[in-house]
């Protein structure tokens, strides 16, 4: 493999190399023996490790400075020969991974530590942040610490742009960092583990990543062999090196070891869409795409969801915003896929959970230049100064309300979910802090990727008809809506009910066999339009007359419930009349007009007597009436009928009344018709009204029955406020005309005073203008008892 | 293609909720959003039962497939009986034609 070419040319390029670096720079040899020799194998203390490598580098940097350019760059690549001939031949395919995996690399070393002296824009960029700025993810304000290594400067660098050349040397000095970093303490190997994700992101060309990563497999490898003590026996791979190898210190564990298969080269079908890239780079960026996601295999799998809240920032978004200014890179070329990641980060927290659709978060940072990579596990060492510094800026910047994507809400639903998101806003506030400090595993999805999932589901959610198949949420807001309105209408409120499901236009899904140019005959391609029938299943349709025969087996319920649904399913088409009417073209709309009318008689048609219009029939009504489902089917009907219908209705239930009110004992529900029935008693004429307090008075000893309950109860007073309307309002009111009227009064109050007051079931409201109805027809002594036991009543409700 | 639930979780969204899977578990919180597999995502969630659960202590939320639910206990007062009675209705109607 060409990695282990190269390897074999770096080993040999480096015992030469390392002669004519020695030349050059003095300093190098006087940390030979430390880095190369004996000192590589013992664990050192890193911190001494980091204040020399530091003190290296700011020489270094000294000694540089002037180098120039990209340019400058290339030529500084040239340098070092051994680097420039490993990638330059082999080019676009020879990472030089293998040299950081000489353990502590000789002439890795050596390279890194040139190429970042000489390499004028890492020296600028690391100049301000401080050689030591080596963990990448931490914000590294100027005020940080400096921290020693040279190596972090590389990182900045989005290579990926560059030729081949640069990369690689610095990309060597990345495996020499990891690999100095490694043998260092645990808080080194965490540093280290975000390198390597660093490294494999900060490239571009193809040639490097897939070297790397192969690298990082071999890390783990070996510092799993180191860590278990066997003598560093080499990988196969290395062992063409000979000695040099048996030296090097195998780099220890990273903390995240790559487990599962190696990233997938190639780009599976379906791959979320790339991150916006400034150029060529597309192939390079799919590579780095999936470095990731191999990478954090073990990433906690609720780690992998934006969080809700916005305020709460991933450790990247904080090295972001404290980076961005300083470690813009100079090659505008490599911003591409910085910038994904740096988007990554940024998109992340302001992302709302749920179906992000085209997240509207707010942008929280420029897309910057610097280069933040993912981060395994923050050294904890190093976080120290940070929570304290960005957290407060967020604090500004991200108080919004929890969900800022609601497009997709009902707006009755977000404004609900609002109020309630600041009501619980003050409760969040003390443990945002807490939560952003703490967010190691943001970040893997850019917003494209999110959105493009997104997209995906709520294709599936697309539908021709969202008043249909949204049916309930719809519902459910306009109701609430409505009763808001009602509640206080003082504020306006939007009417456009935004499309919850976005409607599609229904496209005719014909089945066309599959068929080769050519060739005769069609295949028959079983798809998910198309599914192949599997058993013989054949709906079989029964004809009413089958039913209803079928019905009068099984229990007398059944079938009273089966007649309720179908009403219902009649109701509900005469429900939504009106919005299919407003939908319909012009033309249509007469015939949905007479369907319409059709459907409301055929309602009617079920309640009425065979052969009279104006009359219900009692056994049909009796029988619907007698189950739950059939009153609330009732009390929906009513304001649909056309008004002699409804009376008739209405007339029926008051027929009716003392076997409903004995049935509905167990239920206690017929209060549910008081609304719709009292609607229809104020729209009775005289005549009517007059009739229908016969009918609740019936025959003997109904109206104490009526008394007795509550609907019913309720009905008389209706009825008789109805009544007391019509005359107080209209002097011409026909109410008087016959005695009719005044009789039927006479007996009510008759009735209401001798009933005993237990049984005298309390109404659920009275109306006011009883009382005067009642001072017109009985005299002083017997109106004082009528308000007492009225008012009784009314207050024993 | 039955989007009743769908629909109907959907104006859930916001409220609190206790989940109950299938494996026992059961988890009080906010529902935060659901898709049309019925997966729930909850926010600020609590194990209700006896935290015989430790390993959720640090969970603040999570994501639940809707394969693995048993029940969703909803508050009553937010639930319109009729209006879902409407839908299924209307679903059945559908389903007919």
């Amino acid at each position: 493999m060409f990695r282990y070419q190269s390897l074999d040319e770096d080993c040999t390029l480096e015992e030469e190399e390392e002669e004519g670096l020695v030349e050059e720079e003095d300093e190098i040899d006087q940390f030979n023996d430390d880095t190369f020799g004996a000192g590589a194998i013992a664990d050192d203390d890193w911190q001494e490790e980091h204040k020399r490598l530091s003190g290296l580098e700011e020489q270094k940097n000294s000694a540089r400075g002037g180098a120039g350019t990209v340019g400058g760059a290339s030529g500084d690549a040239g340098h070092l020969p051994s680097t420039s001939s490993l990638p330059l031949p082999q080019h676009s395919s020879q990472p030089p991974p293998g040299l950081g995996e000489q353990g502590g690399g000789d002439l890795a070393d050596a390279l890194a530590r040139l190429i970042l002296g000489a390499d004028p824009a890492i020296a600028r960029a690391c100049g301000p942040a401080g050689p030591g700025d080596r963990s990448r993810g931490l914000p590294a304000p100027p005020s940080v610490p400096q921290q020693h290594h040279p190596q972090a400067h590389p990182h900045q660098l989005p290579l990926a742009g560059l030729p081949p050349g640069p990369p690689h040397p610095s990309l060597l000095s990345y495996q020499q960092h990891q690999h100095l970093l490694r043998r260092g303490g645990p808080p080194m190997q965490q540093v280290n583990s975000h390198n390597i994700w660093e490294s494999n992101m900060g490239f571009g060309p193809v040639s490097v990543t897939p070297g790397l990563v192969t690298h990082m497999e071999d890390n783990p490898l070996l510092s799993i062999i180191k860590e278990v003590g066997l003598p560093s026996r080499p990988p196969p791979m290395m062992s063409e090196d000979g000695r040099d190898l048996s030296e090097r210190v195998p780099p220890p564990r990273s903390s995240s070891p790559v487990i599962g298969s190696p990233p997938v080269r190639a780009v599976p079908i379906g791959t979320p869409p790339k991150q916006p890239m400034s150029h060529a780079m597309n192939h390079h960026h799919q590579q780095q795409v999936h470095h990731p996601t191999a990478v954090h295999i073990r990433a906690p799998v609720h780690h992998r969801y934006p969080p809700p809240f916005p305020e709460r920032l991933s450790p990247n978004t904080l090295l972001n915003i404290a980076n961005s200014p300083l470690c813009r890179p100079p090659f505008s070329a490599g911003v591409g896929p910085v910038l994904s990641q740096l988007q990554r980060a940024q998109m992340l927290n302001s992302q709302v959970a749920g179906f992000p659709r085209g997240c509207q978060g707010p942008p929280m940072l420029p897309g910057g230049g610097g280069f933040r990579p993912f981060f395994g596990q923050p050294p904890p060492h190093r976080m120290g100064p940070h929570p304290g510094g960005p957290p407060p800026n967020h604090n500004h910047v991200a108080c919004p309300v929890i969900r800022h994507n609601t497009t997709h809400l009902h707006p009755q639903h977000r404004r609900i979910l609002t109020q309630r998101m600041q009501s619980r806003g003050g409760d969040r506030g003390g443990r945002v802090g807490d939560r952003r400090s703490r967010d190691p595993y943001s970040n893997l999805m850019t917003q494209r990727e999110k959105d493009w999932v997104a997209k995906i589901q709520m294709m599936q959610l697309q539908s021709t008809d969202p008043y249909l198949d949204d049916y309930y949420y719809q519902n459910y807001f306009e109701k609430m809506e409505k009763k808001q309105e009602r509640d206080r209408d003082s504020i306006r409120k939007e009417h456009t009910t935004k499309l919850i499901t976005p409607q599609v236009a229904k496209l005719e899904h014909t089945y066309r066999p599959v068929q080769f140019a050519g060739s005769l005959g069609k295949l028959t391609v079983s798809s998910v339009n198309n599914p192949r029938k599997m058993i013989d299943a054949v709906v079989t349709s029964r004809t009413d007359d089958e039913e209803k025969r079928e019905k009068q087996v099984w229990n007398k319920r059944r079938q009273i419930l089966y007649t309720v649904e179908k009403m219902y399913s009649l109701l509900l088409e005469v429900q939504d009349f009106e919005k299919r009417f407003l939908l319909t073209p012009e033309e249509q709309r007469e015939a949905l007009l007479e369907q319409h009318k059709t459907q409301t008689l055929q309602l009617y048609g079920s309640l009425k007597e065979k052969e009279w219009d104006d009359r219900v029939s009692d056994e049909q009504c009796l029988m619907i009436m007698s189950v739950r489902k059939g009153k609330r089917l009732i009390s929906r009907l009513l304001p649909f009928l056309p008004q002699p219908h409804a009376a008739a209705v209405v007339m029926g239930i008051a027929r009716n009344l003392p076997t409903l009110a004995k049935k509905d004992r167990q239920d206690q529900v017929l209060c549910w018709l008081v609304e719709p029935v009292a609607a229809v008693v104020s729209s009775l004429s005289s005549s009517a009204l007059t009739d229908l307090l016969q009918e609740l008075q019936g025959s003997d000893g109904q109206l104490s029955r009526v008394l007795q309950n509550k609907f019913g109860v309720t009905l008389l007073y209706l009825i008789l406020s109805e009544g007391e309307r019509m005359q107080s309002s209209d002097p011409n009111c026909q109410l008087m005309d016959d005695n009719r009227w005044t009789e039927l009064v006479f007996s009510v109050t008759r009735e209401l005073l001798n009933v005993a007051p237990s049984s005298l079931a309390p109404p659920l409201f009275t109306p006011p203008n009883l009382l005067s109805l009642f001072s017109r027809y009985v005299d002083r002594q017997r109106l004082e008892q009528l308000q007492e036991k009225l008012q009784i009543s009314a207050l024993s409700r | 293609l039955s989007y009743l639930f769908y629909s109907f979780f959907k104006s859930l969204v916001g409220k609190d909720v206790v989940v109950e899977l299938k494996n026992d578990l059961s988890i009080c919180g906010t529902l935060h959003s659901v898709d049309q597999y019925l997966n729930i995502k909850l926010t600020d969630i609590s194990v209700t039962d006896p935290e015989k659960y430790p390993h959720m202590l640090s969970v603040k939320n999570c994501f639940i497939r809707g394969s693995v639910v048993r029940y969703v206990q909803l508050p009553a007062d937010e639930v319109d009986t009729q209006l879902l009675q409407d839908a299924a209705r209307k679903e059945a109607l559908q389903q007919k034609q």
